[in-house]
């Protein structure tokens, strides 16, 4: 159970750079997400923790001591790759002891190991049997005991549940989360999928082009997301442009719009994020009490998924810039309803939309 | 380094060997035994002046030729079973089986062909049981019986090569020509065909030039008739010991063998990616 | 399209028969009795005993035996190491040695081995089993080296990274799991370099010496000087021992592929 510190780590691959100045502390047993884009360089930063890519600049420490000059094998790490990588000419049981196997154990306290690592992963009885004989998602678990059961410093997970589908993928999530918590081990996990991320993390960090845009609870991250890019790649965000005038925003064709955040100066430029599921839907003749911030517009599209509702309504016109000209647009917005009343709104309604000040995120880039 | 030995030994006994015939080539005689060589043309000029090895070049690259051509009018077909009409276990045994001659013993099985084709042989007999008091056929030292035997030999790679590649033809673009509307015919003309042609060069090109460097096969089944570019080259080392002269045949054949891969290089891009 | 189907899977057959018959033909008469063919088929096996007299079937039997040992250990050795180094390693001219592995298959064997028998004369080597086992290995290599890199790329380098994070050294992973998972290809290529040299024509032929030679080299000589019945009982035998092992082969290398 250790920290981790990254300070300004650098690891470029050719032209690219995979990491560009990344810095990072990961606290002791927390369950640490890195999440991403493909080529966002989550990937790279694990697999330079574990030790297969040497930085070209920055630092590696594990309880403050510099590891950059440990080998892999010395660095003790358990890993779970994305493939699992189980070895297929061994049982169960030898996959699961292996590290300790390597480390000259005697066999009776392999054994008992295996055991007590096999009933964690509720996996018990399966010894004898080979990878091939077992289940996807039974060989992502196989792959879990096998990383801890040399008691790592720091367990590292590269898209653990990557090839899982749906159901499992659920159940697995509860699971690891569960282990990870008996164990109390520091774990790093990289994943593209932002519903995982938020489920499982402690913490959460948001990479892009090699460089981190945010970290925070996943509470934090997804209520204040620092920019744009955050706004939208975790979760779904409608986007607004105004000037800042006294009170609120000036978003054209909308009116003032509240907030509850910090503005930039009077006259500057602001943009604004607000959440789906912030929006609460009146009619159009609806008494909304304020000071909730409103728009109105038409329902254009419907989706129905059993325990919500997404509609898409087009509120109004907004000039978008692209490069040096003006695009006039219409707005649409994204709703996202629970579906309490199970009557869907059709398509052509005219509705009036409400949020909270509160909810209306003010984005710094 | 751990491709160092395997590198180097190819190296020594293939690269080292050919540079030395290449330099072999251009001498008057083997320098070898207290003789003392001067560098000449004189033994590539002998192929461009005699009419016969130019006869004889021709003859082997007919002979490759209907080889290949025979190969692909039998091989194609049994491939297209193979990969199409034939499923699960039984695909496997009988891909087996086809491939399985391919990989024993070359010389015994050419000499097996004589047992077939000689007068009073196999062929003879059978021909007896239907048309008694016929004659013999006298299939054996001739061109046709180096071809058959050819054929023989290089059937399998044939239809291994044609079979991979049909198998990779994936049973949804057929039925998706289906849904379109194309008939059998066409359906084999536009999708089939196009697709598993990459695998049926590959095989040509890999018969081919095995084929018009063969010696063995002419001589054990054509006897006589059977010279070709191979037998002659062969027999400058083994029987009239003129190094230099075989040398400069070898390289011309060489020479040919890589022109014909130059040509279909750029078909065999996309084969060697499969690899 | 059942009519179709029959019809295919009928010259499907066809072929197969055209594939084998000169070899079960040659077979049969092995056990024939008669020394030119004469039907009717009376069974005996005396070309096999005739065999075990003929001093220079055997010698040259015995030949090939030593000969393809020796090109499997070799072969199998070097080939396992290149595999081992093309997978490993990305580095510019990777391509290049890739291809280079091609020209022993796909350059005439009467070209080769001419220009090896100029060569390893030239050089001082000379003719023989030594010389013979040079050319052996360098056609065996680029199989081995084939066949076991499929074996490695099924299985990459994630299982060499996992063992890394448990904590082996680079020692104790290649023992213990790059060296079991590439067994079966390991075999499987051992094999197949033994048939290559068993079967070896060409390069045999001109590499042997007078009075030194393999068995096919052997049989060849006997078909062109004129015929003696025991040819059929060798080559029967020859050819059992080929088909044999490629079938060992297919065994393996289908397991072996195998997660």
């Amino acid at each position: 159970m250790s920290t981790v510190q990254l300070s300004h780590a650098v690891k470029r691959f050719g032209a690219v750079a995979a990491l560009d100045d990344v810095s990072v502390d990961f606290a002791d047993g927390e369950f640490f997400g890195l999440l991403g884009p493909s080529g966002s360089g989550k990937t790279t930063l694990l697999r330079a923790v574990a030790g297969f890519v040497d930085l070209d600049a920055g630092e590696i420490r594990m309880d403050g001591a510099p590891v950059g000059d440990r080998p892999v094998h010395r660095r003790e790490i358990g890993m779970v790759f994305q493939s699992y990588a189980l070895f297929p000419h061994l049982t169960v049981r030898d996959n699961i002891g292996f590290g300790l196997a390597v480390r000259g154990r005697p066999r009776s306290e392999i054994d008992a190991e295996v055991k007590r690592m096999l009933a964690l992963v509720q996996l018990s009885g399966l010894e004898a049997r080979k990878p091939r004989q077992l289940s996807g998602g039974q060989q992502q678990r196989v792959a879990l005991a096998r990383a801890l059961v040399t008691r790592p410093r720091v367990l590292l997970l590269d898209e653990p549940l990557g090839a899982l589908d749906k159901r499992l993928r659920q159940e697995m999530q509860v699971e690891l989360k569960r282990i990870q918590r008996t164990v109390g081990i520091t774990t790093i996990f990289v994943t593209h999928d932002q519903e995982e991320a938020l489920t499982l993390s402690d913490r959460i960090a948001i990479l892009n082009e090699g460089r981190i845009l945010q970290v925070g609870p996943p509470a934090e991250v997804y209520e204040r997301p620092a920019t744009s890019f955050a706004a939208r790649f975790l979760g779904d965000a409608n986007l607004l442009e105004g000037r800042v005038v006294a009170g609120g925003v000036e978003v054209a064709g909308v009116g003032v719009v509240r907030t509850a955040g910090r503005l930039p100066a009077v006259g500057e430029l602001a943009r604004l994020a607000i959440r789906p599921e912030k929006f609460a839907i009146g009619g159009a003749n609806g008494t909304v009490v304020p000071p909730l911030n409103r728009i109105r517009g038409v329902v254009r599209h419907v989706v129905y998924s059993g325990t919500s509702i997404t509609y898409q309504v087009e509120a109004g016109q907004e000039a978008i810039s692209i490069i040096d000209m003006q695009e006039i647009r219409p707005r649409i917005l994204t709703v996202f309803q629970q579906n309490r009343t199970a009557e869907p709104l059709a398509i052509g309604t005219a509705i009036e939309l409400s949020w909270a000040p509160a909810n209306t995120i003010v984005l710094a880039s | 380094m751990l491709l160092g030995p395997a590198y180097g030994w190819l190296a020594v006994t293939v690269l080292l060997p050919l540079a030395a015939m290449l330099y072999f080539s251009f001498l008057t005689v083997a320098p070898i035994g207290g003789r003392v060589a001067e560098p000449t043309l004189a033994q590539y000029a002998a192929f461009l002046d005699k009419d016969f090895y130019r006869v004889l070049t021709w003859r082997s690259l007919r002979l490759g030729f209907d080889v290949t051509l025979v190969s692909v009018l039998l091989g194609y077909p049994a491939a297209l079973v193979l990969a199409k009409y034939v499923s699960g276990r039984w695909r496997e045994a009988l891909f087996l089986l086809v491939v399985l001659p391919f990989w024993s013993n070359a010389l015994v099985r050419t000499f097996s062909w004589t047992m077939v084709l000689r007068d009073g042989g196999l062929l003879d007999r059978a021909i007896r049981v239907l048309v008694p008091d016929a004659e013999p056929l006298g299939l054996l030292f001739t061109y046709p019986a180096i071809v058959i035997g050819l054929v023989h030999a290089y059937l399998p790679y044939m239809i291994l090569t044609c079979y991979i590649s049909l198998q990779a033809v994936d049973d949804a673009l057929i039925e998706a020509a289906r849904s379109l509307g194309a008939s059998g015919a066409q359906l084999f003309v536009r999708v089939v065909l196009p697709l598993s042609l990459p695998g049926l060069l590959g095989g040509v090109l890999l018969i081919f030039v095995p084929v018009i460097g063969s010696f063995m096969e002419p001589r054990i089944l054509g006897g006589r008739t059977g010279i070709m570019l191979g037998t002659v080259i062969e027999d400058q080392f083994t029987a009239v010991f003129n190094w230099p002269l075989g040398a400069a045949l070898s390289f011309i054949m060489l020479a040919i063998v890589l022109a014909i891969f130059a040509l279909a290089a750029p078909f065999l891009r996309e084969r060697l990616r499969g690899i | 399209m059942t009519g179709g189907r029959l019809v295919a899977r009928f010259y499907l057959g066809l072929v197969l028969v055209f594939l084998y018959l000169p070899v079960a033909v040659m077979m049969l008469m092995a056990f024939n009795r008669s020394p030119l063919y004469e039907l009717p088929f009376a069974f005996d096996t005396v070309w096999f005993h005739a065999l075990a007299g003929n001093e220079r079937l055997l010698q040259a039997g015995a030949n090939s035996v030593m000969l393809a040992i020796a090109n499997t250990v070799v072969a199998t050795a070097l080939g396992t190491l290149a595999a081992l180094g093309l997978q490993r390693y990305e580095f510019r001219g990777k391509t290049a040695l890739q291809l280079l592995l091609f020209p022993p298959i796909t350059i005439p064997w009467l070209i080769i081995g001419t220009a090896m028998l100029i060569f390893f004369f030239w050089v001082g080597i000379g003719r023989g089993l030594h010389a013979m086992l040079l050319g052996h290995v360098a056609l065996s290599l680029p199989y081995v080296i084939v066949v076991v890199g499929a074996r490695l790329k099924g299985h990459g380098r994630a299982l060499e990274d996992a063992a890394a994070t448990l904590g082996a050294t680079p020692g104790q992973s290649f023992w213990r799991v790059t060296l079991p998972v590439m067994a079966p290809g390991v075999v499987a290529a051992a094999l197949f370099a033994f048939a290559v040299s068993f079967d070896q024509f060409v390069i045999s032929y001109f590499l042997a010496p007078p009075g030194v030679s393999t068995l096919p080299v052997e049989i060849y000589s006997a078909i062109r000087k004129g015929f003696t019945p025991e040819i059929n009982a060798i080559s029967t035998i020859i050819i059992l021992v080929s088909m044999g092992l490629m079938l060992l082969f297919a065994r393996l290398y289908r397991f072996g592929g195998e997660r």
